[in-house]
């Protein structure tokens, strides 16, 4: 009656998640969640994973006070998550460093990634040059675009791009195409998903080794605040930014927001805003919100930023905003390049594109009477530097 | 034995050809083909099925309109819907089965659907006489095999083909005809499989050629021709010259 599994693969009242995966990819799932179950009772493996995470990507990352900027806006006190500041320059690396440890670990020297903004590309790819595995990276055509420095990253570190050509050329169709290089590879490769989607073990593995986000953060704040602020806030793409920094908040009495991607317009294919005119469907393996059409095919979406350009919000976050725990909100790409240059101007931090959606929001949350708010910056916005050019007129 | 379970495209190349491509399939004796609902997203298949699916999609191939175009049709094999689930789960299951009772659909095929993931809607399709395909891939343990088997048992004989049989995927990764197949260990693997079922076997996935195709009828399995006869099809071919070259043993 069911697959095998052990983990819990459902998520929240309305049961998302899931294992909605071709056969072909069921028992190399089984063998993924076994083997991770396996590895964090090893404390071997977490020794490694804790090394790597301080001397390789420089954990901790720093919780960062901005407080010219915080009195620009009229609140109290504001602290960053500096997710910017790991090696490879955002939050990915946590996930990619700790899935090619555990591919290593199953004997799998090949590694499958698809990525969007390239963060995660560049992130597995800097890994996988590290463990000495070889790395295949999907990435949409639109998106080696319009992240052009992370394309040479990756192949800098050794790893194969493949461009993918198939529909709107953003992270959907990679995920669909690694999803087919993985079937038919999985005797002999691993693939690292870079967000907290995808087939059960996936959503959950993800959400586990980007937790140390917020487990830090929520320590820092203690320890430099006194006190838990009044909101915490992270954009969500897929997910795993916004559950790496909200979840270790869940169980206080605070505000937890999480920010769309409000792309140009309110209509559907105009941005990629999962809960507004999404409805629950099945992706890449998992049921969840999902942006799609009548006929349930995946609609289109848009975004200023490729990290956020995506028809599906993860499981576990839907299913946290489904059940009154997150809050949503949305910021529009222009909405989006203003949070942007108030960070620059007042701090000297130029934060990805993705991360600007969350400080977008920082004026709505004054207004709404928020003094304490703790961010995610969950990325570094050299990638998007032709972006800003273009846009802001520099 | 049933000789030959081809796919096709519902769609591709038009809707409106579908009636005659079914009356064909039956006039050469088939007793069932699949039909590929096309989907935005079909991470199971290979370039061919991919591009045969989006042009579908363009001519506005919806999954209502291919039920509708399915209805009242009588000049037809049995009809192995081949789909992804998400279109099924938007549709719901009571206007699922609404559209389905006018056609020759006899069975589904749902690619991301494995045993549990749907229990109710599952059952409440078997319960209307569409039961689920079971499939069988190369990386399916032989004690996994038989709990699928056992999860999604065999209605017996006395049931047409489109109900009984079980799908083996003939080599990892998708739809396609790629670099052709490698028989050995095709071979063995219904070997191993035949023993642990009572269905008889279809055989997919890289296979198109009237060699591989004996082959595979030699083990005693019906072998599936999808990628090759959709591209073929596409390019004008009629079914019967497409079709009538692989009902021949080639020994």
């Amino acid at each position: 009656m069911t697959l095998g599994f052990t983990l819990p693969d459902r998520f929240g009242s309305q049961a998302l998640g899931g294992c909605y995966a071709p056969e072909t990819l069921l028992q190399p799932l089984l063998d993924l969640e076994a083997a991770f179950r396996s590895a964090l009772d090893d404390p071997a493996y977490v020794a490694e994973l804790k090394s790597e995470l301080r001397h390789f990507v420089g954990r901790p990352t720093p919780l960062t006070p901005a407080p010219r900027l915080a009195a620009q806006l009229g609140l109290k006190a504001l602290f960053l998550k500096r997710e910017d500041l790991t090696h490879t320059g955002a939050h990915k690396i946590n996930n990619a460093l700790a899935q090619a440890l555990l591919a290593k670990r199953m004997g799998k020297h090949e590694i499958i990634a698809e990525t969007g903004a390239g963060q995660h590309g560049v992130a597995t790819a800097a890994a996988c040059a590290r463990l000495g595995l070889s790395c295949t990276v999907y990435m949409g055509v639109t998106d080696m675009a319009r992240q052009a420095p992370n394309v040479a990253r990756m192949r800098l570190f050794g790893a194969k791009v493949e461009p993918v050509e198939a529909g709107q050329g953003t992270l959907k169709e990679a995920v669909n195409e690694a999803l087919r290089a993985w079937a038919a590879r999985c005797d002999r490769a691993h693939y690292i998903l870079g967000s907290a989607l995808g087939p059960h073990p996936f959503p959950t593995l993800v959400r586990t080794f980007q937790t140390v986000i917020g487990e830090e953060a929520r320590a820092q704040i203690l320890e430099q605040a006194g006190t838990l602020p009044e909101v915490v806030i992270a954009c969500a793409g897929g997910g795993s930014n916004g559950l790496g920094l909200l979840v270790p908040f869940l169980g206080d009495s605070l505000r937890r927001v999480a920010v769309e991607a409000g792309g140009h317009g309110p209509e559907l294919g105009e941005h990629a805003a999962r809960l507004d005119g999404g409805r629950l469907g099945v992706l890449h393996g998992c049921k969840t919100l999902l942006l799609q059409d009548d006929h349930g095919h995946t609609a289109e979406t848009a975004s200023i930023s490729a990290g956020l350009d995506y028809p599906a919000l993860g499981p576990e976050l839907a299913a946290l905003i489904l059940d009154g725990q997150v809050e949503v909100r949305r910021a529009s790409d222009e909405e989006a390049l203003t949070g942007a240059r108030l960070l620059c101007e007042a701090e000297g931090i130029l934060p990805a594109l993705e991360s600007s959606h969350a400080l977008a929001l920082l004026p709505s949350l004054a207004a709404e009477g928020a003094a304490t708010v703790l961010l995610g910056l969950s990325g570094r916005g050299d990638k998007d530097l032709s972006t800003y050019q273009s846009r802001s007129g520099l | 034995m049933n000789p030959l379970l081809p796919f096709l495209m519902a769609g591709d190349p038009s809707l409106e050809a579908l009636p005659g491509l079914l009356a064909d399939a039956k006039a050469l004796g088939l007793e069932a083909v699949e039909l590929g609902l096309p989907h935005s997203d079909p991470i199971a298949d290979g370039p061919v099925l991919q591009a045969a699916a989006h042009r579908a999609i363009q001519r506005g191939a919806t999954p209502l309109r291919v039920l509708q175009s399915l209805a009242g049709l009588t000049d037809s094999p049995d009809v192995v819907l081949f789909t992804y689930l998400n279109p099924l789960l938007q549709l719901g299951v009571a206007e699922l089965k609404r559209l389905l009772a006018p056609t020759p659909v006899r069975a589904l095929l749902v690619v991301d659907l494995p045993f549990g993931e749907e229990a109710a809607f599952e059952a409440d399709l078997r319960a209307a006489g569409y039961p689920m395909v079971p499939l069988l891939a190369p990386t399916t343990t032989l004690s996994r095999a038989r709990q699928i088997l056992m999860e999604r048992p065999d209605p017996g004989e006395g049931t047409p083909f489109a109900q009984r049989f079980a799908y083996v995927v003939a080599r990892l990764g998708v739809t396609g005809t790629g670099q052709g197949l490698d028989l050995q260990p095709v071979s063995e693997r219904v070997t191993d499989l035949l023993p642990l079922t009572s269905r008889p076997l279809a055989v997919g996935f890289g296979l198109s050629n009237p060699r591989s195709l004996t082959a595979i009828r030699r083990l005693g399995a019906t072998p599936v021709i999808g990628s090759a006869l959709v591209q073929e099809l596409a390019e004008g071919s009629g079914l019967r010259a497409a079709l009538s070259p692989r009902l021949v043993d080639d020994l």
